[in-house]
């Protein structure tokens, strides 16, 4: 067994965990996720830089809610997620246990949320080139331009909403989109419908959005998605100086007033 | 079977030549994102040769992500309500896989068998179907398993296959024999062989005649739970397969005027069979998944003798979770 099936294990047998949300292989070799309730499971087990899923979605599962003490998988992504849904009051019902690999490629499993937020803060990543890139020719484009770039873009989506359910911040349990009374955003796909849906998303997940990128990651038709809130977290940081995933007291920075926020965006 | 040869040097003036004759013509593009997905072309430069599988199906062009069923306009004189059926072109297909072409065999099951659908029934007449077979597959190929293979003819109008410096051409049906017909002077007769050396090699996963007996009794099986805990209740897999047919019917505008929509809807969505009255009966992930994979392998076949899951591995490659149907239905059927 592995390092990582040996501690699963071992936290099973002391009752740490009853449930354990990770990664095992799939037949065509792609990591797919994995519940693990009992230790005969345990073998199944990876946990490699190809795990590039963020398991944080998974918590707001009814079904991962009733085991109550849950264990984690977590790529860096999953723990800034863990970090701002703890911010926002997300998960007070489980105990979760949460474990990582360093950049050593060794096991990491926090005692406490306190030890996570620290290891989070130490290992904050930058933007990853290839979105520095795609944020620097957005920025370089004019108003006009950047409205023909994504409405080019939206036109091409299919409302599979594939982007909000891979978002660990996307935990509504009804969404706006599914109400029809009244019915703010068209149910069906057209240019408008679509760019009104997507900058609806971005609105709320401003500030919020942890970087994770998946939501432009897995779009069935490549949508950088993900910029969208990019830009807007950037934006909040030099305002407000909240890095979102950075701090479990953090909150949500478009929600909380402070005396020394700066001001210079009203004009 | 009538079977013609073309080099594939004149491949492109034959595409041209049948845009020329005023067909709309579909076609896999290679997109800004890398992927391949189909799309009208004005002409054979435009078109993609190397893809394994176009991202979406080409059932869009028989049935529209949103297909305008009919508008109303009111005023002094009363109501006007008008539909799109005479604005539907002639359309081609260029370049799908013959999975893709078979799945057109369900969907016209399940569209025509009861109160056939008029926008379907439109559309198809209108359309051929021209597949190629697939000379590379990747490990989200099954079609094998489903007891179709690169090769297969099933669905399709013609079918080419490449081999070497020229193309073999399958006319299958009336219409394929009509679109060589734009452009006769390309083609010369040939004669039936084999294609094989030229086809992908796409191992078979699981036997379909054991799949169709033990999933009877594969409502109940715990390994549901596993197979679908990970999904994550999105879209991705029934809008990009070629055989999902469900679909919502919307009304837009006004009391003035406005439009009946039919858009595309899928089995995973969690408000798919949400009740009025706020309760859902199928309450989690792993009973919504499993509704839409026991309907590919058995209430399909029940209903109408089909199995409507064609191995193109589009619900694979397309899963935000990496979910794996055929390792799935392996292991709700062991």
């Amino acid at each position: 067994m592995t390092s990582l099936q040996n501690k699963v294990t071992e936290l099973f047998e002391n009752g740490t965990i009853n449930l354990l949300i990770g990664f095992k292989e799939a037949i065509h070799k792609l990591p797919v996720p994995c519940f693990i309730d009992n230790v005969s499971q345990v073998e199944q087990l990876i946990f490699t830089p190809s795990c590039k899923g963020n398991l944080s979605v998974y918590l707001h599962k009814t079904e991962v809610k009733q085991a109550k003490k849950v264990g984690i998988l977590a790529n860096t992504a999953t723990l800034r997620a863990i970090v701002q849904l703890v911010s926002e009051n997300q998960l007070g019902d489980i105990e979760k246990t949460v474990i990582t690999l360093n950049t050593n490629g060794e096991l990491v499993v926090f005692a406490t949320m306190d030890e996570l937020e620290a290891y989070v803060q130490a290992n904050f990543p930058e933007l990853s080139e290839e979105d520095k890139k795609l944020l620097d020719q957005l920025n370089a484009m004019s108003r006009t331009e950047r409205w023909q770039y994504w409405t080019e873009q939206f036109s091409a989506c299919v409302k599979c909403y594939a982007c909000r359910a891979v978002c660990p911040m996307c935990y509504c349990s009804s969404c706006t989109v599914e109400g029809n009374q009244p019915q703010w955003i068209k149910v069906s796909s057209e240019t408008t419908g679509n760019l009104e849906w997507h900058t609806m998303r971005a609105m709320h997940l401003g500030g919020r959005c942890i970087n994770c990128g998946e939501c432009g990651r897995i779009c069935p038709v490549g949508i950088p998605v993900h910029m969208l809130t990019v830009k807007m977290n950037q934006d909040i940081e030099a305002e407000f100086g909240a890095k979102t995933g950075f701090s479990v007291k953090n909150g949500y920075a478009l929600n909380s007033f402070k005396p020394g926020d700066k001001e210079q965006f009203i004009k | 079977m009538e079977i013609k040869n073309i080099k594939s040097t004149n491949i492109p003036a034959f595409f041209d030549q049948m845009i020329k004759s005023g067909k709309v013509v579909i076609a896999p593009v290679l997109k800004k994102s890398g992927k391949v997905f189909f799309e009208a072309v004005q002409s054979y430069d435009q078109v993609s040769t190397d893809y394994i599988q176009t991202g979406f199906s080409a059932k869009s062009v028989v049935f529209p992500k949103v297909e305008e069923l009919f508008s109303f306009k009111k005023d002094d004189e009363g109501i006007e309500i008008t539909n799109n059926l005479h604005t539907i072109p002639e359309t081609v297909v260029w370049g799908l896989r013959p999975c893709d072409a078979s799945a057109f065999n369900y969907l016209t099951e399940f569209f025509l068998k009861e109160n056939p659908d008029t926008y379907f029934t439109a559309r198809k007449e209108k359309t051929t179907l021209i597949a190629i077979s697939c000379a590379k597959a990747d490990n989200a190929c099954f079609c094998t398993s489903v007891e179709l293979n690169p090769g297969s003819t099933s669905g399709s109008d013609i079918l080419l296959t490449a081999m070497g410096e020229s193309v073999y051409i399958e006319l299958i049906t009336e219409k394929g024999k009509a679109a060589v017909e734009t452009a006769a002077s390309l083609f010369t007769p040939g004669e039936e062989k084999s294609k094989e050396e030229f086809l992908a090699k796409v191992t078979s996963v699981f036997s379909m005649d054991e799949v169709k007996v033990r999933i009877k009794t594969a409502y109940d099986s715990a390994e549901w739970k596993h197979a679908s805990m990970g999904c994550f209740g999105c879209g991705a897999c029934a809008f990009a397969c070629p055989t999902c047919t469900c679909f919502d019917i919307q009304d837009e505008g006004t009391q003035d005027s406005g439009k009946r929509l039919r858009c595309w809807d899928a089995c995973g969505f969690g408000l798919f069979t949400k009740h009025t009255s706020g309760h859902n009966p199928r309450t989690n992930q792993t009973e919504r998944r499993r509704q839409r994979l026991m309907h590919k392998f058995k209430y399909s076949v029940e209903n109408l003798g089909i199995v409507s899951c064609v191995g193109c591995g589009r619900c694979i490659r397309n899963c935000p979770a990496h979910l794996n149907i055929f390792e799935n239905i392996l292991s709700v059927t062991k």
